[in-house]
């Protein structure tokens, strides 16, 4: 389908293409009756039943399909506007990983690379940000992985309320498949805190190594998977020159700069003033969770699907924009916040901690 | 002096080459010196007549080859086989894909074979490109309809099964004339994916593991730190997890079985109780030619319960006989020893659960108390999945969405019985077990961590002993 935005930019494009070039009359007749052909054809996309050969085709030489793209996609991320950051809107570029939302970039070793890109976020809010290994070229006697994954602690199924209680929790439910080396320890590597967990199996002579700190409410984890312990003590010592917002850390991180406070459950009780319940036509049975982000004046000014099937995004959508907040008072003042609201069917979780992910 | 001569130069080269070849791993193949392994009724059916009955019924049935009219009657009017148990066979019925060159040399891809024995008329049917004698049974789907002008309409997804034959020019199809799908212009178009029969082994003990426990298991799972999310397909009537087929689409036994009866083999039954069109015969408004329906002359369904039946089997439906079968049959056996001795499976098992295949392809999980049989009651279930859908990114991708799932997500596939199988992954694309390893990283897959710690980090040997163990189940 041609998605809305991409026809205004063909006809946007068409329309500049006609002005600069000063075509004469009789090719601006032509183009005007292309241009006519071409929104009757949109019209008839829009309004009629899909113009199908159905299961038969008699032509031998059809455009093909591209190989390796999903272009089916079920319950995916999604959001309400494409300029706002998003944590999975990270990229490898230049061999160095960025994150506009977390406020982070990560510079790779020298010859080490993102093969593949991650799957999209999960349903209990599970974030696969970059995969990093050597590149075909890399001549290092040693190899190892780099993940870098982000659990958005709004929607956990553990209960843990932030990067140290998440880690510690982990390490409780580690499999005995492994030993640990170095239970959960608060760190410091360059300017940067970090709650630091090592373990191995001894079967596989592998090691793990794990540092997570906490951003915008959400636990922002590198995991380094390695036969060789000193590679992946280089690769931790790397981290200092990477940069993160001031106020990220293992217990009550934050985003640098003006990001919105993050508020676990801010969009319930006396702090909703408003709400509209989005009609989903459709029965999926799937968590559908959302962060929001609520403006000064209390209205919702973006909404983040981390997973959602598209009529269901729709609806929700909406909704939402139509809900109305208390607005969030910091020192007096009126500040943005991001929460995060559960539709659709939402998991089970373990009993809750005693603490809550609250940036404030 | 010439032969010690020889003997120095063997020798360098078997020094020269040993170490490589000690430490080359490989796929040690089909396992085929243990006998076969799969099959068996639960030992609790076995135990008692009446279940037994049951059973042996269901195989009957299973094996059953049916015609568009006579005693068998319902085939047709379109269908990719005429018998359950021609396509689920490997290593034994209920299985999957077979071969006629690989231990239990159960035959031929049977499909390849249908103009030859006269089930479809070669003046009318050809064999489609895919299908070959050695290779898979398969099922074709067009992920999308055609444009008018050939091409693939990305707006209209299709998805559904486009059965490979026609009973078109069969004796006993009258007048009935159908076309076989583009299969060739499909694949100009790349607008064609397969899938293979799924082994029902077990799967009794798959359909009593509660809802409960998989949500547990998902939970325990979450905070793995491989990169893997994963969530569950649901049934659209009751909200609960569905299980089989290669997107979990399927509720139950009985769905899956009156599904396949219907689309596979052209048969309505008591579930799916009209003759199947096409999904572009029904999406063009046409459904199918009136001179191609209720060619067996029975009317519909074509199965049914039979109310003048003398005793429980001769009762039952062929559809409630194919579930009763399927929910008896037993998991498959593993071997402790076979191949590689029992040090090297036991090493496999442990590395297999260390670098993660096991957070999604989960060892074991526990049935709840069964009403039908002991044995599938409070069992310990070797299924080696979470039954959970995953993301396995573009390289698996095919852009067919079935319930909740979407164009690349795939259930785990249980991998017990895997070492007597000869084709991996949904479309049978690989026959080497490393090559379907290999499959699981792409982009936007959830397997890539997983996939690259086998691939990259342990060692040859650590990787033989892994495949050693999955060759044992």
């Amino acid at each position: 389908m041609i998605p809305p935005g991409e026809t205004r930019k063909l006809l946007t494009r068409f329309f500049r293409s006609w002005r600069l070039r000063g075509l004469n009359m009789h090719r601006r007749i032509s183009r005007c009756l292309v241009l006519l052909g071409f929104s009757i054809s949109l019209l008839a996309r829009a309004q009629g039943p899909p113009q199908s050969g159905g299961d038969f085709s008699n032509n031998p030489q059809p455009n093909a399909l591209p190989s390796g793209v999903i272009l089916l996609k079920g319950a995916w991320s999604s959001a309400s506007d494409s300029v706002t950051p998003l944590p999975e809107g990270g990229r490898v570029a230049g061999s160095v990983y960025s994150n506009q939302y977390l406020g982070l970039t990560y510079a790779l070793s020298r010859d080490w690379t993102e093969k593949y890109s991650g799957p999209p976020p999960s349903a209990n809010g599970y974030y696969v940000l970059a995969q990093i290994r050597p590149a075909e070229k890399f001549k290092g006697t040693s190899r190892g992985i780099i993940l870098i994954a982000a659990q958005d602690l709004f929607f956990t199924l553990t209960p843990a309320g932030n990067a140290l209680e998440l880690t510690n929790y982990s390490k409780d439910a580690l499999s005995p498949d492994y030993k640990v080396e170095q239970p959960p320890a608060l760190v410091r590597i360059g300017s940067h805190s970090f709650v630091r967990f090592d373990y191995v199996s001894p079967v596989a002579e592998l090691h793990w190594h794990v540092l997570a700190t906490q951003i915008r409410c959400h636990m922002v984890q590198f995991v380094f998977t390695s036969r060789d312990t000193k590679l992946m003590e280089s690769l931790i010592q790397e981290m200092g020159k990477m940069t993160l917002p001031a106020e990220a850390g293992p217990i009550s991180g934050r985003g640098g700069g003006e990001v919105p406070v993050c508020i676990k459950d801010y969009a319930q009780g006396e702090n909703v003033l408003e709400r509209i319940d989005p009609v989903i036509a459709e029965r999926h049975f799937n968590p559908v969770p959302v962060r929001i982000i609520i403006d000064k004046e209390g209205k919702v000014k973006h909404v983040h699907f981390l997973s959602a099937f598209p009529d269901q995004a729709k609806a929700i959508t909406d909704a939402l924009f139509q809900w109305r907040f208390r607005p969030y008072l910091r020192d007096g003042r009126r500040v943005e916040v991001e929460t995060g609201v559960m539709f659709g069917r939402a998991p089970r979780r373990p009993t809750s901690s005693s603490a809550e992910a609250v940036n404030e | 002096m010439k032969t010690i001569e020889f003997a120095w130069v063997y020798a360098l080269l078997v020094a020269l080459f040993f170490p490589g070849m000690a430490f080359a791993q490989t796929d040690p193949g089909v396992r085929s010196t243990t006998g076969v392994n799969a099959g068996q009724p639960l030992a609790s059916v076995t135990a008692n007549a009446n279940d037994l009955a049951f059973f042996q019924a269901g195989l009957e049935q299973f094996n059953e080859h049916q015609t568009v009219k006579g005693d068998n009657p319902g085939l047709g009017p379109r269908f990719n086989l005429d018998s359950c148990g021609a396509c689920h066979s490997q290593p034994a019925p209920g299985g999957t894909s077979p071969a006629s060159l690989i231990f239990p040399n159960v035959g031929s891809n049977p499909q390849s074979q249908v103009i030859a024995s006269g089930l479809v008329s070669g003046s009318t049917n050809t064999i489609p490109f895919f299908v070959v004698a050695n290779g898979p049974v398969r099922e074709a789907r067009f992920p999308f309809f055609f444009n008018a002008n050939g091409t693939a309409n990305i707006n209209a997804p299709n998805g559904g099964v486009e059965d490979l034959f026609t009973v078109t020019g069969r004796a006993d199809a009258g007048a009935c004339t159908l076309q076989q799908p583009s299969f060739t212009a499909a694949r100009a178009a790349n607008n064609i994916i397969f899938r293979i029969p799924t082994p029902t082994f077990g799967t009794g003990l798959m359909a009593n593991i509660d809802d409960s426990t998989l949500l547990a298991n998902h939970t325990t799972q979450a905070t793995n730190r491989l990169g893997i999310g994963g969530t569950f397909n649901h049934n659209g009537n009751d909200g609960t997890i569905s299980r089989y087929g290669w997107k979990a689409q399927n509720k139950s036994l009985m769905i899956f079985a009156g599904e396949a009866y219907n689309v596979e083999m052209g048969i309505s039954n008591e579930l799916f109780t009209q003759d199947r069109p096409l999904p572009g015969e029904d999406q063009l408004g046409s459904g199918l030619p009136a001179n191609c329906l209720n060619l067996a002359g029975t009317g519909y369904p074509e199965d049914i319960t039979h109310s003048d039946g003398t005793d429980a089997h001769t009762v039952t439906s062929d559809t409630a006989l194919f579930s009763v079968f399927m929910q008896f049959l037993d998991q498959p056996t593993p071997s402790a020893t076979v191949p590689g001795g029992a040090a090297s499976i036991s090493r496999g098992r442990a590395l297999f659960s260390a670098v993660g295949c096991a957070v999604c392809h989960t060892p074991s999980l526990t049935t709840q108390p069964s009403h039908l049989t002991a044995g599938l009651g409070d069992a310990t279930a070797n299924l080696f999945s979470d039954i959970e859908i995953h993301h396995m990114g573009a390289t698996l991708a095919d852009n067919v969405s079935q319930g909740g799932a979407g164009g690349d997500q795939f259930r785990t596939a249980p991998l017990w019985g895997l070492g007597q199988r000869i084709f991996f992954l949904h479309d049978g694309r690989a026959t080497d077990l490393l090559a379907a390893i290999e499959a699981h990283e792409g982009n936007g897959g959830e397997a890539n961590i997983v996939e690259a710690i086998f691939d990259q980090l342990l060692t040859p040997g650590q990787q033989q002993d892994m495949l050693n163990f999955l060759r044992s189940l």
